[in-house]
């Protein structure tokens, strides 16, 4: 899958803060569209109503985690190829294995910076 | 066990004036007159004078030894400050934590509203641009002055926070409850969901694993992640 500046994005995070720096990161990437969500079920949602050609999710949110979005996501036949990013503060093995037993793309740990996120996306469009 | 035999020989020396008293009455064949029922209810009084005689010196020190600790703990929960903790300190702290949230929020809103003029500034004039992106500076600057508000209103915190420990701390040391007495929890539905849902939280700095470790986990093969269960 090749990476498409015009693909729409949408950014799950329930820190307004943290939309506003991952939008403004992907901005200076050069993606256009992006869209964003407070939580798993929000963007479960708009997934469903949307095709996306990428999430970046965190990972603790009410009511619905970034987690269980992620397994959502992957057992729904019409969503489960979405390229998922997980963007988080929990940094314990047990929440990348889980994450990467769930099918996540990449995980990327918080603080991070805009090369990291540029890596990392570039890396899941490159496999 | 001395005051233990000394009760049982009181109890035998009464037992036996009463018999005494009983076995003189025997042989006028059920005629008891009052003063033999006064003279009986003297011998059973004097018996039970011997006996609380005996026992009260032990009930009372136990009773004053009771009520010493009763009296000790009453200063302990006193001393806890319960009201001013519940009315006072801990709402105070919860208010500092709030205004720590709003100034950082606040920080960051002036922080990342001025990048973003920045970067949406119309470079073509250098010299105008050089002077917006100044000014702006100026602006970043005067934002991260939060830092040090924060940081002496989250000492107000800890402070608080070193004042309850000390004095929990205190009144659990006073109980003096032993550490296998203590009630298991049980766990609640927020610590169930945190468990099951794998939140952890931000780590601190070595707790965690880093980008790198991360990466060298999602790069290696799932049965190298499986040898981590083992």
């Amino acid at each position: 899958m090749a990476l498409d500046l015009q693909m729409p994005v949408l950014v799950v995070d329930d820190y307004k803060t943290m939309i506003r720096i991952i939008r403004n990161l992907l901005k200076q990437l050069g993606f256009e569209d992006i869209d964003d969500a407070a939580d798993g079920t929000e963007a479960l949602e708009k997934m469903k109503q949307r095709r996306y050609g990428l999430v970046i999710s965190d990972w603790n949110m009410e009511p619905m985690t970034g987690y269980e979005l992620l397994k959502q996501v992957r057992s729904d036949s019409g969503l489960s190829k979405t390229p998922f990013i997980m963007v988080t503060a929990e940094s314990k093995t047990e929440n990348v294995i889980a994450a990467k037993k769930a099918g996540v793309n990449n995980y990327i740990v918080k603080p991070f910076n805009a090369q990291t996120l540029k890596g990392k996306i570039e890396a899941v469009f490159s496999d | 066990m001395e005051r233990l035999d000394l009760m049982a020989k009181m109890k035998q020396e009464n037992v036996a004036r009463i018999i005494d008293f009983l076995q003189e009455n025997k042989n006028r064949q059920g005629e008891v007159s009052l003063t033999d029922v006064m003279h009986l209810a003297e011998v059973m009084s004097g018996s039970m004078f011997d006996f609380l005689s005996t026992v009260q010196p032990a009930v009372t020190e136990e009773l004053t030894a009771i009520a010493r600790q009763i009296t000790r703990m009453k200063e302990e929960i006193s001393q806890l400050r319960a009201n001013d903790m519940t009315t006072s300190k801990i709402p105070d702290a919860g208010r500092e934590l709030d205004a720590i949230v709003e100034a950082t929020e606040n920080a960051t809103n002036t922080i990342m509203e001025t990048a973003e003029e920045i970067m949406g500034a119309d470079t073509s004039d250098p010299v105008a641009y050089q002077e917006l992106v100044s000014n702006k500076m100026i602006n970043i600057f005067e934002a991260c002055t939060f830092q040090d508000i924060t940081g002496q209103r989250i000492s107000k915190v800890v402070e608080t926070l070193r004042f309850i420990d000390e004095r929990v701390s205190s009144f659990i040391s006073q109980l003096r409850i032993p550490e296998d007495l203590e009630a298991a929890m049980e766990e609640s539905a927020d610590e169930r969901r945190k468990r099951e849902l794998i939140l952890h939280g931000p780590q601190h700095t070595g707790e965690g694993v880093s980008q790198d470790d991360i990466d060298a986990l999602l790069g290696d093969a799932q049965s190298d992640i499986d040898k981590l269960f083992d």
